[in-house]
């Protein structure tokens, strides 16, 4: 089929056939640019996008006593997608002095969920024996660093924690 | 360096000697703007692919999330109306094109031998075009999708002996549901897609194979090659065809209905613009002839289009010459039948509800939702047990969302504290109709109207009163009058009247007094409002 008089890249410049070459290149890159733009936003935007942060009622500073965690769950209800979920979240609140602190229970090694143990005033994980302190230090085991802690604020007698 | 890289490239597989094949294609002298249809076809294939793969990424083929996830396309997601809007526009744009490109070649008599196959891959593709359209527009799952595919099921029904199979082949069993949407979507986005590329690459493969058919008049001179001198056409016709879909999904929104309702059979469905032409034949043929419209007329359209080729077998090129004339005389009926049957349908608007049309009803659960005393707002608020009611889906049935706004507790569990003994109703029957009809109205996108006061108070007191027997907008009891349109009929004062007493006014009525049951204000905000309904 390929007719060999026909005309190669290689063959010598002709002005109007490169400029045409270069009006076709433009047209197809505008088009192409656009639909990129249009449908590259579409596919890249939730990626990019922040997680927006609440601040929820964790209860009330009456129910807390001085460096005991007493273990909250906060019910966070959040937009995934076209569908709403709600998400779970335990943390220990632990009050110290006029401070109250917000632990999160996930433990930092591989994500169990951490108890306290009264006891030995310990937070402990009951997946590879990790423990920690009150304040959420690593006391014992595997977990590579403290309990993350979250921002806290009180209003009157409520605590508010930031999720 | 990027030349040693492509020299290599090219040695391992000789894609410069394939690029050439494919862009030196040598044109007869005279191929002009008439042969660009194809390229534009192309290109919009490329659009309806790359944007519907975007779209599937956020689609949910299920009834309770296909409607919602669309809508999140719509709202929430950066350029998402865009891509949507290239989508369903671009539907459009698609079939004009293949339809032109269908009648460039017919005028120029490219189907004739040795180019009949060619024909035929090319027909297969606008009726898998054509199946595309359909399939796609059931899938945002609203009032449109559901009914218009009620109807095009029903269509199938009619067909002689196999009609009852066909349609429950089509919905997956005798109810039009969750299974009807997850085989239309299977076929919308794996089935039909692999049929398309199959004969598209077929017609492409055998389009070069037996070479272009070139103008109906030779001119002398030497063939032309395809790139760059045909290419420069196509891209300027692909250019204005591009700008265009994106001047269109840009300045007008896709549309989206309310959330498909299977229980309210008020609706009236009309399908796409290139179904018009079908659904306005059925008006002619009613009952035991419909199979003439659905069956016959189609099937004689399309074995027409079929055989051409093999009919229309002379040397004749010319549409107007002696030879062609029966073939010509038989595609303009054709094409003028669609296009007077499709300006009919157009036309032929019924009178159904208008989406922007609120009536009192969802003004009535607007202000239970979201008044000072909403109960929603006891958990539907931001941080709390549910999500705000804007971002809420509407995804449960209707019975679902009504027991729900009775009675919250029982349904949704996990609500109730520990200091909650007994279950807080939010709210009563009607008032929960309310509030699922003005759920129904937010969640479509559709703004409110301005809320005076005199119109809150009579969407209170209808939603409370007279809903249980009138009709507004859709919306309502049967036992008394329909009242969208009462305004035509009676002017306030007399509405008042008969509010007031009704067999004062027609002797005898089964509508009983309400001069003591309502108050004197609320009786005046009725009358006003219904007075301007017109």
């Amino acid at each position: 089929m390929l007719d060999q008089s026909a005309p190669t890249p290689d063959a010598p410049v002709n002005p109007r056939r490169a400029f045409l070459v270069r009006v076709i290149q433009g047209v197809h890159a505008t088009i192409g640019a656009t639909l990129t733009f249009i449908l590259g936003s579409a596919v890249l935007a939730p990626s990019l996008a922040r997680r927006e942060r609440l601040w929820l009622s964790a209860g009330n500073t009456s129910a807390l006593r001085e460096g005991e965690p007493v273990a909250v769950t906060l019910r966070v209800a959040r937009q995934d997608g076209a569908t709403e979920v709600v998400d779970r979240r335990v943390v220990f609140l632990v009050k110290s002095g006029d401070q109250v602190r917000a632990i999160d229970s996930t433990c930092t090694h591989l994500g169990c969920r951490t108890r306290f143990n009264a006891e030995l005033g310990q937070i402990e994980c009951p997946c590879h024996g990790g423990a920690y302190d009150v304040t959420g230090r690593v006391v014992a085991g595997p977990p590579p660093h403290a309990l993350d802690e979250l921002p806290t604020r009180i209003d009157g007698t409520r605590v508010l924690v930031q999720v | 360096m990027l030349t040693r890289l492509l020299d290599w490239f090219d040695s391992r597989t000789g894609y410069r000697a394939g690029l050439a094949h494919l862009l030196d294609e040598r044109l007869p002298q005279g191929t002009g703007w008439a042969f660009t249809t194809g390229s534009v076809i192309t290109l919009l294939l490329g659009v309806q692919f790359l944007s519907g793969v975007v779209l599937a990424m956020y689609y949910v083929p299920s009834p309770a999330l296909a409607y919602d996830s669309v809508q999140y396309v719509m709202r929430s997601l950066p350029m998402g109306w865009m891509v949507r809007g290239l989508h369903v526009w671009g539907a459009s744009f698609l079939v004009v094109a293949t339809s032109v490109h269908m009648l460039r070649v017919f005028t120029h008599a490219a189907y004739k031998a040795p180019r009949e196959v060619t024909w035929l891959t090319g027909l297969v593709s606008l009726l898998v075009i054509l199946a595309f359209s359909l399939s796609g527009y059931l899938l945002p799952w609203d009032q449109k999708a559901y009914w218009a595919t009620t109807v095009t099921v029903n269509v199938a029904r009619s067909t002689p002996f196999a009609g009852e199979f066909i349609a429950n082949l089509l919905r997956g069993g005798p109810e039009l549901g969750a299974l009807t949407l997850g085989r239309w979507y299977a076929a919308h986005v794996f089935l039909l897609p692999s049929i398309l590329v199959t004969f598209v690459v077929a017609h492409l493969f055998l389009m070069r194979r037996h070479g272009i058919s070139g103008p109906l008049r030779r001119s002398s001179g030497p063939a032309t090659s395809f790139f760059p001198w045909h290419v420069m056409k196509d891209t300027v016709v692909m250019a204005i065809v591009f700008a265009s879909l994106i001047a269109l999904a840009y300045l007008v929104r896709a549309p989206l209905d309310e959330v498909a309702n299977p229980a309210d059979a008020s609706y009236i469905p009309r399908p796409e613009w290139y179904f018009l032409s079908l659904f306005q034949l059925l008006k002619y043929f009613p009952g035991p002839l419909e199979p003439v419209a659905t069956q016959l007329l189609p099937g004689l359209a399309v074995g027409f289009l079929a055989l051409l080729p093999f009919l229309d077998r002379r040397g004749e090129r010319r549409p107007w010459g002696r030879e062609r004339l029966p073939f010509t005389f038989g595609m303009v009926v054709l094409v003028a039948g669609v296009v007077t049957l499709t300006v009919l349908g157009l036309q032929d608007r019924p009178e159904g509800k208008k989406a922007e049309d609120w009536g009192l009803l969802p003004i009535a659960g607007l202000e239970l939702a979201t008044g000072e005393n909403s109960a929603c707002k006891r958990c539907h608020v931001s941080g709390g047990p549910a999500a705000p009611l804007e971002s809420t889906g509407l995804r449960r049935d209707e019975e679902w969302l009504l027991n729900h706004m009775i009675d919250p507790v029982a349904i949704a569990p996990g609500v109730r504290t520990a200091d909650d003994r007994a279950p807080r109703s939010a709210m009563g029957r009607f008032g929960a109709q309310a509030v699922v009809a003005y759920l129904r109205r937010s969640h479509a996108g559709i703004e409110p109207p301005a809320l005076e006061p005199s119109l809150r108070l009579a969407a209170m007191t209808y939603a409370s009163t007279c809903v249980v027997c009138h009709k507004i907008s859709g919306e309502g009891g049967t036992v008394g009058p329909d009242l969208t349109e009462i305004g035509k009929r009676r002017d306030a004062a007399g509405i008042r009247e008969v509010i007031e007493d009704a067999s004062m006014v027609y002797g005898e009525s089964s509508m009983p007094s309400f001069k003591d049951k309502l108050t004197g204000a609320q009786i005046e905000a009725l009358a006003d409002y219904l007075a301007t309904r017109k």
